[in-house]
């Protein structure tokens, strides 16, 4: 069977179903990405202070937000008085949509 | 299934297995290289710098990947591996050679990362050792060798926004599964290794603990494509100031079951400590060792070079790591040298992380035996006299598939069995 071109993912769904868990993963990134933009666009935030606003592990909130920067949605501010934690704000011109 | 004949068979494309590769193709010879990952370069690839002379990893490694790739006697099949080789008679061999679909034409990709803009899916990168995430299309590191898209299929929702946006039209999840018969005259083993799994000593509390990281990781955090915008802690983003290392972890180990030493480790935790330094100019280094090896040339150098830079050097053994509620660690270790138990605190803990064997790679040899040595690593049947040779005639062995190494040697062991690859393939009866 000929499939068109760019259009090749309709093809296979026909054939694989897609895991519940993969749905499922996807949904909760796309939450906490929003949870984590929404707490940024209030003002520049540090890895503990966004774990603490959404109640998340920090390490959970670390691997997030460096995903997010990746991504390009975030970029690397000031670091504390300490010299301990950076602050993470949204990236300006970024592709801050949601 | 389609058939391909070539002179050599390389399986593993390592910087051993490509050096042999290299040597082999410019003397005119025609190669097969069968990688199993999404790249070729090893774990070399992925470093940071190299010791003892700091030089840049990817600066060395990507002019030799792109000479592999763009010779015109070598040929590289990413994301396959061999499933069966079988032999004939002298000169005469006969692989099955296995490639997953990439689902991405690796020919008209232009590395854009459009698609992987487009996909909705995170996940974990491996390439970045769990650090951090990358999307369900993804190029699988920025100086991957081809520079080509793939998707993860096990984790894609197939919603086909990759390929909308895909300018070339070479995404297509139409691709399947291919099988080759391979036809060769020789093959080089160039397998490489695989680093000690630290979950396997939970007293150290990785996994669970998450400043507790492997050195590999480290590594990923010193490099110009690193995860983080800085050296941070994986557990909170904290910039560290005080960073241990334990050496040995699963080295010289009954208790693992890997009892030799894995050679890299003491000089590779030494140079993390040195760029660590110049990163963190305000941080402390405590190396934990047993013994320092630093045998080959320029390494003790290197080494006196860390001690004089301020790193500290215990003689101590870890026995155990604990967390406290900061995310700062304890480690209990016993000072060799006064004979005593101490504690002391750090705010992130590297493990040194030792060398083990890739399993697997003799039961794909069908009707002679591919020997492995007591640590299940290929055995080189005349060390001595032919370091290359393996027990069947006509297969030879490259790199750290035979031991631990480090990049120097194993480059030179790849010249070694491209040397002796060549004499057999000449030595015509
Ligand atoms: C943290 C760390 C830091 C290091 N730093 C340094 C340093 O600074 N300086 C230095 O000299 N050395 C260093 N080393 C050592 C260096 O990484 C090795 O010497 C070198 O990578 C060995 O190359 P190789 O080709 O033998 O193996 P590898 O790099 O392991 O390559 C083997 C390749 O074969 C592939 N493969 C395996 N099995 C199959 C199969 N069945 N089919 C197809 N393909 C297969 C693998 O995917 C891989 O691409 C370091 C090592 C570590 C762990
Ligand atoms: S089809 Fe798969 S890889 Fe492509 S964008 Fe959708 S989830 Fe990502
Ligand atoms: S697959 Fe298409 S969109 Fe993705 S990097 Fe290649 S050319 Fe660009």
């Amino acid at each position: 069977m000929e499939v068109e071109k760019g259009k090749t993912a309709k093809y296979l769904k026909e054939k694989r179903p897609v895991p519940k868990e993969v749905t499922e993963h996807l949904k909760y990134f796309t939450k906490t990405k929003k949870q984590l933009l929404d707490a940024l666009k209030e003002g520049d935030k540090t890895v503990p202070q966004l774990a603490e606003e959404l109640k998340k592990p920090k390490e959970e909130v670390m691997f997030q937000l460096m995903s997010l920067l990746k991504y390009g949605y975030v970029e690397t501010g000031e670091i504390d008085d300490n010299d301990e934690y950076f602050y993470y704000k949204i990236k300006s011109n970024g592709k801050n949509k949601s | 299934m389609k058939t391909l004949e070539y002179d050599v068979l390389v399986v593993g494309g390592g910087i051993a297995g490509g050096e042999a590769a290299l040597n082999l193709a410019n003397i005119g010879y025609k190669v097969l290289i069968v990688e199993k990952e999404l790249s070729i370069g090893g774990k070399m690839i992925l470093l940071s710098k190299v010791f003892p002379t700091l030089d840049c990893a990817a600066c060395i490694t990507t002019p030799k990947v792109s000479e592999i790739q763009r010779h015109p006697n070598i040929t590289v099949f990413t994301g396959a591996e061999p499933r069966k080789i079988t032999k004939k008679g002298e000169h005469d061999f006969e692989a099955v050679v296995f490639q997953k679909p990439r689902y991405v034409d690796v020919a008209a990709c232009t590395g854009c990362q459009l698609c992987e803009e487009a996909c909705p899916v995170s996940v974990t990168d491996e390439y970045q050792f769990g650090l951090i995430g990358r999307k369900a299309a993804f190029i699988p590191f920025s100086i991957a060798s081809p520079r080509a898209a793939a998707i993860d299929i096990d984790n894609c929702i197939l919603c086909g926004a990759c390929e909308r946006a895909c300018p070339p039209d070479c995404i297509d999840f139409t691709q399947t599964e291919e099988e080759f018969l391979v036809k060769i005259k020789s093959v080089v083993v160039a397998t490489g290794f695989q680093l000690f799994d630290p979950l396997k000593i939970p007293r150290y509390g990785y996994g669970q603990y998450k400043n507790v990281i492997t050195s590999m990781q480290m590594e990923r955090e010193l490099a110009p494509t690193r995860p983080f915008n800085t050296i941070l802690r994986p557990g909170d983003g904290k910039m560290p100031d005080n960073i241990a290392y334990v050496l040995c972890t699963g080295s010289r180990d009954k208790s693992v079951g890997n009892p030799i030493c894995s050679q890299v480790c003491c000089m590779y935790s030494i140079k993390q400590a040195q760029l660590l330094m110049g990163a963190l100019p305000m941080a402390d280094i405590t190396i934990y060792y047993l013994h320092i090896r630093a045998f080959g040339k320029g390494f003790n150098e290197f080494y006196a070079q860390a001690q004089e830079m301020g790193v500290e050097f215990i003689k101590g053994k870890v026995g155990k790591i604990s967390e406290k509620e900061n995310g700062n660690l304890i480690l209990r270790y016993e000072d060799i040298e006064a004979g005593v138990v101490k504690e002391a605190e750090h705010d992130m803990v590297v493990l040194s992380v030792g060398i083990l064997p890739n399993r697997g790679i003799d039961e794909v040899f069908d009707n002679e035996k591919l020997k492995l040595d007591p640590f299940h690593f290929v055995d080189q049947s005349d060390i001595l006299a032919s370091p290359a040779k393996t027990s069947i005639d006509g297969v030879f062995v490259a790199g750290t598939a035979t031991g631990p190494m480090d990049i120097p040697d194993s480059i030179l062991s790849g010249g070694s069995a491209s040397a002796e690859t060549t004499s057999y393939l000449r030595r015509r009866n």
